[in-house]
């Protein structure tokens, strides 16, 4: 086995998981830095639950390899989980106990457990410690589990979709907690979410998962520079989409060419030119744009029975 | 003890500008009216961020292009302050950019059908109106 890294919280390497015929992860090699908030997008199916299923250890990969803060994710200790945090959008947590007897637990539980981490988070929210956990509301629940997590003094915070079903107020109790408190300015935070709002507002690293294998890594904003949005005035339906580079999207409105594309500069336009466009203007995207655009090009769809 | 002065900016989610980028316009908005005058106090990274809900990494970084720029200025174990102004851009950049913004407003308005005298009045008002804050 190799030696712990610090510097990354998270290593694959050519990690495959295989249901029956499908593969859910397809040779993947990732590896997150240590520091600051990465978040992770992909649609449905992109493999991030299997992927976080088989770093925690809670499921066996077919082939390659996993470690997770230096660990190899198979042979996770009780200390090694100690040292992550997780916090998952169903909020699981046992309805019949008090709040206050779950957080006894886990104090007990936790070596390193904050107080002071625990009290600063929970405050954000009007939670009883005699209240029974059930009778918590969403936002309630997602508040106590965040604290529950921090309180444990993790070096690695994962969130799978925390502010799912959460009302505004909700929303913004937790991202405050997470942002700016003392509680967690000591992790490494791995956020999932479909939610691009929240990522533009929190993620200092972009990483996008497709078909089980990654497909960008970088700041957020440098992932919008790659997408821009053509619209040009094209003779007819304009050149065979097949032959358009790095096309996201396309749409015809009030007989003009929409193109969402990916990494295409200037030559873009020439490329246009030589397709027939008498004019034609570019503009930058949002990155919800970019992202969903890019997310759309390879999703499935049914076989056109018009195109026999 | 001075007190930061107070940054009434908004930002949006969902726009083609990164948020750093909303931030960096949006106090350089600020300086120009001298809504922000020299020796103002901005708020601190955390402050900023706290108050739009965004990554405080995002505010750094917004702050460190406006420096850069000669905006702003920092001041050891301080903070930051806005700059006493110099002119920040060649005189061909002045020149191509007021070009560019003029071109733009033109493009706006011409499909309004005001009387060009009216819309010189309105400019005219607009920039009055800016003046009493710049000595306030």
């Amino acid at each position: 086995m190799s030696e712990p890294s610090s510097d990354f919280v998270i290593e694959t390497e050519a990690l495959c998981k295989r249901y029956g015929n499908k593969l859910a992860l397809d040779d993947l090699d990732l590896r997150i830095p240590r520091g600051r908030i990465h978040a992770v997008v992909g649609a449905n199916g992109a493999g991030k639950s299997t992927l976080f299923r088989i770093l925690l250890g809670f499921l066996p990969q077919t082939s390659g390899q996993a470690r997770i803060l230096g660990r190899d994710s198979s042979a996770l200790k009780p200390e090694d989980r100690g040292r992550i945090g997780f916090v998952n959008e169903e909020h699981t947590l046992p309805g019949w106990m008090t709040v206050g007897a779950v957080a006894a637990m886990q104090r007990h539980q936790y070596a390193l457990w904050r107080q002071e981490a625990f009290d600063e988070v929970i405050g954000h929210y009007h939670v009883l410690m005699e209240q029974k956990v059930g009778q918590l509301s969403r936002g309630e629940r997602a508040g106590f589990n965040l604290a529950l997590a921090l309180a444990q003094s993790p070096e690695l915070l994962v969130l799978d979709e925390p502010t799912l079903g959460l009302d505004v107020v909700a929303k913004r109790a937790f991202l405050e907690s997470l942002l700016y408190g003392n509680a967690a300015e000591q992790c490494t935070v791995i956020y999932c979410s479909h939610q691009m709002e929240e990522v533009e507002r929190v993620a200092d690293n972009l990483v996008i998962l497709e078909h089980g294998r990654l497909v960008n890594m970088s700041a957020p904003d440098d992932f919008r520079a790659r997408v821009s949005h053509w619209i040009a005035d094209l003779p007819f339906k304009g050149p065979d989409p097949r032959s358009v580079p790095g096309l996201l999207e396309q749409q015809r409105l009030d007989g003009l060419q929409h193109y969402v594309v990916l990494d295409q500069g200037e030559a873009f336009g020439d490329f246009l030119r030589a397709a027939g466009a008498r004019s034609m203007q570019s503009m930058p995207v949002s990155l919800d744009r970019a992202v969903n655009g890019f997310l759309a090009k390879n999703h499935a769809a049914p076989a056109r029975e018009d195109v026999r | 003890m001075a007190r930061p002065q107070a940054l009434m900016i908004q930002i949006a989610t969902g726009d083609p500008r990164p948020i750093s980028k909303q931030i960096v316009d949006a106090v350089r908005m600020k300086i120009a009216t001298a809504e922000l005058a020299p020796g103002d106090q901005l708020p601190s990274v955390r402050g900023l961020a706290q108050q739009l809900t965004v990554n405080p990494n995002t505010v750094a970084k917004a702050y460190a292009e406006l420096t850069g720029e000669g905006w702003l200025e920092s001041r050891q174990g301080l903070g930051l302050y806005v700059a006493t102004p110099r002119q920040r851009l060649s005189d061909a950049e002045r020149e191509r950019r007021l070009d560019d913004a003029i071109g733009r407003f033109v493009n706006d308005v011409i499909a309004l059908d005001y009387p060009p005298g009216e819309v010189q009045a309105r400019l005219e008002l607009e920039f009055r109106a800016l003046a009493p804050r710049r000595s306030a």
